[in-house]
């Protein structure tokens, strides 16, 4: 139990929990912000009252994972200054810029105009309400971007250098705009989204199997389906042309990823390894098995490769990733997932087209929405994955070629640091567990179709008595 | 020094100021409320206690995010240097913000709502006592080396100045946040917050005049600051318009008005607030590193500046409005089903 007495490796372990954890509510809620827009849109359009009701549905799970994923992701600003102080002084001057960005342009505006969100439907008109709802769904995608921003330069820092180690910005909009930052942010941007399309759809799956609201909930299924049908297959294109730049930004990554040992030259043609067991004191794979060429075409989609992939064994072992199995399988499940997904998405257009998914035969679909309610949770697995690989893979270094991990941590007593550690897991732990418990007594009490529609947005011949026009004060709980 | 070396740590000194005097001013009153929801004796009451910050506790706990952020991007040593000081209270202000947060959302569907109460009072306590022990740091100094890296203890924060500053501090925070449930409730729970608020007038007041006294005889460093014309004066002042503000919170308390306490508390807020900022300026990890030592290159304080600088009155409108669309009381009858 080494680890117990290294600081560094417990303020990794620190952040990498806090941040695993973390990812798991604004993963959901950024994608359902967009969500949300859509249905208030659709009501505000169409003016039938169901789509109000999906937007007063949804906004409840999306409340209780929005003020867990607040709360969540306070450690992790701080944990910069607590635990990662050279690093901070060493890159402050443009990463703590990328977070101040994020915390005035994304947080606050998401802050600022949730309340009328939630609360406000009474109190001011349709036109204000919906536009908060966008301010809220655009903040909490501009916390995307900036988060990306941020992380991509950590991948491939640019717009500037290390003088003493300190890095000095000669150029502002090269840094944000640095190689990974588009691919990044896109691939992020679709992976939230994708994610909350599967647990919607999931959702109203499990609705419609249990014969609930079955015509209430083939809207949102189907508006769901109607998005992943353009998400889905996108967000693969989208990490194809991640993964290249891997290829020509970060070898070491790569080699990891492929779990490959040995050098393949240039102008041969590359296997692609489908199962392996990665060996890193031999340095090599006890066993694999490998599907001929393919990796040339995944890279290049050529026979043969025009600049080499290099193995792992090209660095020292300190110049390189550890725990290569993570990183080789966190890829496989995330690519995985992401195969699996189009799949679904296109067996169900399949029945959709074929007529099969009205309101009153969709239920018949059991094997379909089976299969929805179990991909309900595979976009967080996927995410999860992804980012492990992205800054696993990315180790020995916190910016890549130029900060080492072990050089960016403060000097804190061990014990401290267990001692907060030990804090997050049980307290992150609860919230895992409360989330999920919670989230399932909303979902078990359902959607209420009763709920009345806030009386500006009714025509006005329906107005009857003066005091319909009182503002309900009731918190939106109370009324639900 | 370069007048801009010197202008743009400046500028940012005062952006971070505000920002942590929003902060402390809106999360002060959910903080205070907090702490006070343990005293609250039904849990009707309870409920309207957290319904009256159910649309604004998040968009307060941003600004200090936003300190953060800001503060990471304009003194980058003063982020590490001062967190790795502060690391156990920091960390107890982060379980106790995460407390209180997660409290709303799930004491909301809860049937046993008794460990959310407890979560949301307890919560409430530890993110205030955190950072009450933070500002007791702020006047005890934290050790460096000339580089400005922190070379003290884990437990530096801890003596009997700061357990009275972050008491105090405590006390602020529930005066506050009982002027705020004056302004916003009405009956019986209204009654109840004048005397919290009278209450905690004097318990603020004791642990301020404590703190004012104790400065200048514990800490050398600002005693020498303080006897110093101008700056005399000014300490001078400080004391004699606090007096006044505290004679005119009591009086519109006695009075029973609803609205002025809060505003008066606001402004003893503010007086303490820069009262504070004069004998740290112009120290940003007291009492060594200077802002200007400490500060990001000029390059990244412009850029700073113009990103976040204009977007300040716009969060500043939105946040308004966000008040004024949810102003006036909150009863308690039209609360639950």
């Amino acid at each position: 139990m080494d680890f117990l007495t290294d600081t560094v490796v417990l303020s990794r372990m620190q952040f990498a929990l806090t941040a695993i954890f973390h990812m798991l509510w604004p993963v959901l809620t950024t994608g359902m912000a967009i969500y949300l827009v859509i249905v208030e849109g659709l009501w505000l359009k169409t003016r039938n009252p169901d789509y109000y009701r999906h937007a007063r549905f949804w906004s409840k799970l999306y409340v209780l994972n929005f003020g867990i994923g607040v709360a969540s992701g306070l450690p992790m600003e701080f944990q910069f200054g607590t635990n990662w102080a050279p690093f901070s002084e060493a890159v402050g001057d443009f990463l703590g810029s990328i977070l101040g960005f994020e915390a005035s342009m994304a947080f606050m505006l998401e802050a600022g105009f949730l309340g009328i969100m939630l609360f406000g439907w009474e109190r001011v008109p349709p036109l204000i309400h919906y536009l908060a709802t966008i301010m809220v769904a655009f903040g909490a995608n501009l916390s995307t971007f900036w988060i990306l921003v941020a992380n991509s330069w950590l991948q491939t820092p640019a717009g500037g250098a290390f003088v003493d180690g300190k890095f000095v910005v000669s150029d502002y909009f090269q840094a944000i705009l640095n190689p990974f930052m588009l691919n990044s942010v896109l691939h992020m941007f679709f992976a939230t989204l994708e994610t909350s399309l599967f647990v919607i759809g999931g959702i109203s799956a499990w609705y419609i199997v249990n014969r609930r609201h079955e015509k209430f909930f083939a809207k949102s299924f189907k508006i769901v389906l109607a998005a992943a049908i353009a998400v889905a297959p996108l967000q693969i294109f989208i990490g194809h042309l991640s993964a290249e730049q891997v290829y020509h930004y970060q070898p070491t990554k790569l080699a990891a990823i492929e779990a490959q040992w040995e050098t393949i030259p240039a102008g041969e043609s590359a296997d692609w390894s489908l199962v392996a067991r990665p060996n890193e004191k031999a340095e090599k794979n006890d066993w694999e098995i490998k599907v001929p060429h393919a990796l040339s075409y995944i890279l290049e989609l050529k026979p043969t490769l025009s600049e080499p992939v290099r193995g792992l064994k090209e660095w020292q072992p300190e110049n390189r990733p550890r725990m290569v199995g993570l990183i080789y399988y966190s890829f496989r499940i995330m690519s995985g997932i992401g195969f699996f997904l189009v799949g679904l998405m296109l067996v169900t257009v399949f029945q959709w087209v074929r007529g099969q998914l009205a309101a009153d035969t969709i239920a018949r679909q059991k094997w379909l929405l089976f299969g929805w309610i179990g991909a309900a949770p595979l976009g967080y697995i996927a995410v999860e994955t992804g980012w492990i690989v992205r800054c696993v893979g990315r180790q020995p270094w916190t910016v890549y070629g130029e900060v080492r991990t072990v050089d960016a941590a403060s000097h804190l007593p061990a014990g401290e640091v267990l001692a907060s550690l030990s804090g997050f897991v049980v307290l992150y732990s609860l919230l895992f567990v409360a989330t999920l418990y919670f989230g399932s007594r909303i979902l078990r009490k359902g959607p209420n179709l009763e709920l009345p529609i806030p009386q500006e947005a009714v025509e006005p011949t329906l107005d009857t008595t003066p005091a319909q026009h009182e503002p309900d004060r009731r918190p939106a709980e109370a009324q639900q | 020094m370069d007048p801009l070396e010197q202008f743009l740590p400046q500028v940012w000194f005062i952006i971070l100021g505000l920002f942590l005097f929003l902060y402390i001013l809106l999360d002060g009153f959910d903080l205070g409320i907090g702490i006070l929801s343990l005293t609250a004796s039904t849990e009707e009451r309870r409920s309207i206690l957290m319904t009256s910050l159910g649309n604004v506790w998040d968009a307060n706990e941003t600004w200090l995010v936003l300190m953060g952020g800001a503060l990471f991007g304009a003194f980058p040593l003063a982020y590490g240097t001062v967190l790795n000081a502060l690391y156990i209270p920091a960390v107890m202000m982060i379980v106790g913000l995460i407390l209180r947060a997660v409290a709303f959302e799930f004491r909301e569907n809860a049937d046993r709502k008794f460990f959310w109460n407890l979560a949301f009072g307890v919560g409430s306590f530890l993110a205030a006592l955190g950072q009450g022990f933070a500002l007791g740091t702020v006047f005890e100094g934290i050790a460096v080396d000339e580089a400005g890296h922190f070379i003290g203890g884990m437990w530096d924060w801890l003596s009997w100045r700061s357990i009275l500053v972050a008491l105090t501090l405590i006390q602020g925070y529930v005066l506050i946040g009982s002027t705020y449930l004056v302004m916003k409730t009405t009956g019986e729970l209204q009654q109840t917050h004048y005397k919290t608020a009278k209450l905690a007038t004097w318990t603020t007041l004791i642990g301020a005049v404590l703190i004012t006294i104790g400065t200048p005889i514990f800490y050398e460093q600002v005693r020498s600051r303080l006897f110093e014309p101008p700056l005399l004066y000014v300490f001078a002042a400080i004391p004699i318009l606090g007096g006044i503000l505290v004679w005119c919170l009591w009086q519109s308390l006695q009075q029973g008005k609803e609205r002025s306490p809060f505003v008066w508390t606001m402004l003893i807020f503010l007086l303490s607030f820069l009262g504070l900022g004069l004998i740290i300026f112009p120290y940003i990890i007291p009492p060594q590193i200077t802002i200007y030592q400490a500060a990001a290159s000029p390059s990244a304080l412009v850029f700073m500046i113009v990103f976040i600088g204009f977007l300040i009155p716009i969060m500043l409108f939105y946040n308004i409005y966000n008040y004024v669309v949810f102003r006036g009381k909150i009863s308690s009858e039209h609360y639950g089903e």
